[in-house]
């Protein structure tokens, strides 16, 4: 615990005070602090149902879903990143730029967690259902632009050595986007309706997000 | 098993098609090793791509599935057959002194590059494939992930021909000092500007191809894009239409093209 915290307050001050522990954060350390403020924020982002009987569910399925998700999306983009990087004739650089991009990742989830208590008076003060789908989404938006800073800080010295990085962090933003997005859609609920029983998947969900937003769209412009 | 990786990491990195290398007159690799893998790559694609009939509703359509593992490898040994005639006979033609050999490299070094970006991109199809019931939706990433990679190894033939013309222009001495171990990256500043870039796909500053030569190149995009996309035309269907019932091979109708423009219609239009 004492190191989890320890890990998570060097990272967040890496670059800024002093710049040594750029080069020597260990990759699984970053991918532990993904795992395990990820997984806080997400059980207290399933406590909008309360923790009784089957709704205590909710709470479990959510610490899962949150690293799930950003972990996963990860995952998935990383084979065409490393064939990207070869391509490009920077693959000396490639952990260096994994390192970079958990590294952002996991500032992501340290922000979150600040946040959690914001969004735990917001659900003591609040119950309706949308409203609270609302706040964690502004949450998640707002911690994902605080963390582009430190994706920057550490991104930093591969952008000033080279423009090829320019591009490829680009391309990996993209993909990380356009394969988070469904992945999101796929894991919800995350917050868990008070009036539904609690289940891992939504029967309704195994469909493709960017399908549902071009069938509103043309909803929209059919009318 | 692992000897194959390591060539088309040899050329995907940049190495098979460095200037001093290419002053023989050909790209410098095992030509067995990266054709059998190039082919287990675009088998992965193959898998990658079949998960939409795997996992679509109603049950999965085995039979499919076998057809789209086989046929991206076919697309790649056809595409292949078709283009080398004229791409060789264009090359003869211009003057360049590539030997028929070379062009056959050089073309499968193309499909070296197109493959393993393809199989990479692989994880995103799958994923979007199991999770998505939406036939034209796949139709279109699949489109768009193969247009990635066909931009990306046309780039790379684009600009190992570049290289080609300059290696056998340039005097001799010049390449010694590409000779060494790679330098470190950022460490190029001792090269001269010529052998300042590290990449598969990295232009060389400074020298801009001839009239004549440029428009061979412009020739070897168009035979190869178009073949390309035409013959994967000619051997859907490649994901399986779930309304349909299997098929190895459908009518010959309409082209590639008008079916882009299908498909796109269909899903904006809901």
């Amino acid at each position: 615990m004492a190191f989890l915290l320890l890990a998570a307050d060097s990272l967040l001050r890496a670059g800024a005070n002093d710049r040594r522990p750029l080069a020597e954060a260990d990759l699984r350390v970053l991918v532990g602090l993904i795992a395990a403020f990820g997984s806080l924020y997400g059980a207290l982002m399933g406590t909008f149902s309360g923790v009784q009987g089957d709704h205590s569910l909710q709470i479990l399925y959510s610490a899962l879903k949150v690293p799930l998700l950003l972990l996963v999306t990860f995952a998935l983009s990383l084979p065409s990143f490393f064939v990207f990087n070869t391509l490009l004739g920077v693959r000396g650089d490639l952990i260096q730029a994994l390192r970079a991009l958990l590294a952002a990742q996991a500032g992501m989830t340290i922000i979150l967690c600040s946040f959690a208590p914001f969004t735990l008076l917001w659900y003591g003060s609040c119950a309706d259902y949308n409203a609270a789908i609302l706040f964690n989404s502004v949450m998640f938006a707002l911690a994902t632009l605080l963390s582009q800073r430190l994706l920057r800080r550490w991104y930093g010295p591969l952008l000033e050595r080279d423009r090829r990085h320019r591009v490829l962090l680009r391309l990996w933003l993209v993909t990380y986007g356009f394969v988070g997005i469904q992945m999101g859609w796929l894991l919800r609920p995350f917050v868990g309706a008070p009036w539904s029983s609690t289940h891992f998947f939504r029967a309704e969900a195994w469909d493709n997000a960017y399908e549902v937003v071009f069938r509103m769209v043309s909803g929209f412009v059919a009318k | 098993m692992l000897d194959w990786m390591k060539e088309i990491d040899r050329i995907l990195r940049g190495e098979a098609t460095r200037l001093s290398v290419l002053r023989l007159g050909r790209v410098e690799y095992k030509l067995g090793q990266v054709t059998i893998g190039t082919l287990l790559l675009a088998m992965i694609a193959g898998v990658c791509m079949a998960c939409f009939t795997l996992f679509k509703h109603g049950g999965p359509d085995y039979m499919q599935a076998v057809a789209t593992v086989v046929k991206v490898p076919l697309l790649f040994t056809l595409t292949l057959l078709v283009t080398f005639p004229s791409l060789y006979v264009f090359n003869a033609l211009i003057g360049s002194r590539l030997s028929m050999i070379s062009v056959l490299r050089l073309l499968v070094a193309a499909f070296a590059v197109i493959m393993p970006v393809l199989a990479a991109l692989g994880t995103i199809v799958a994923f979007f494939s199991v999770s998505t019931t939406s036939y034209p939706f796949m139709l279109l990433l699949n489109v768009v992930v193969f247009a990635i990679a066909g931009i990306l190894g046309i780039n790379f033939l684009m600009g190992t021909l570049h290289r080609l013309t300059i290696a056998q222009t340039e005097p001799l001495d010049i390449f010694i000092l590409d000779e060494g171990p790679e330098p470190a990256p950022g460490d190029t500043t001792e090269l001269p500007p010529i052998l300042q870039t590290t990449g598969a796909l990295a232009p060389v500053p400074g020298y801009s191809p001839g009239q004549s030569v440029k428009n061979v190149f412009r020739i070897w995009i168009l035979v190869f894009g178009l073949v390309g996309a035409q013959m994967a035309w000619v051997l859907r269907p490649f994901l399986g239409n779930p309304n349909l019932p299997f098929h190895w091979f459908r009518l010959r109708e309409s082209n590639f093209f008008e079916a882009v423009g299908t498909a796109s219609r269909h899903l904006l239009g809901g």
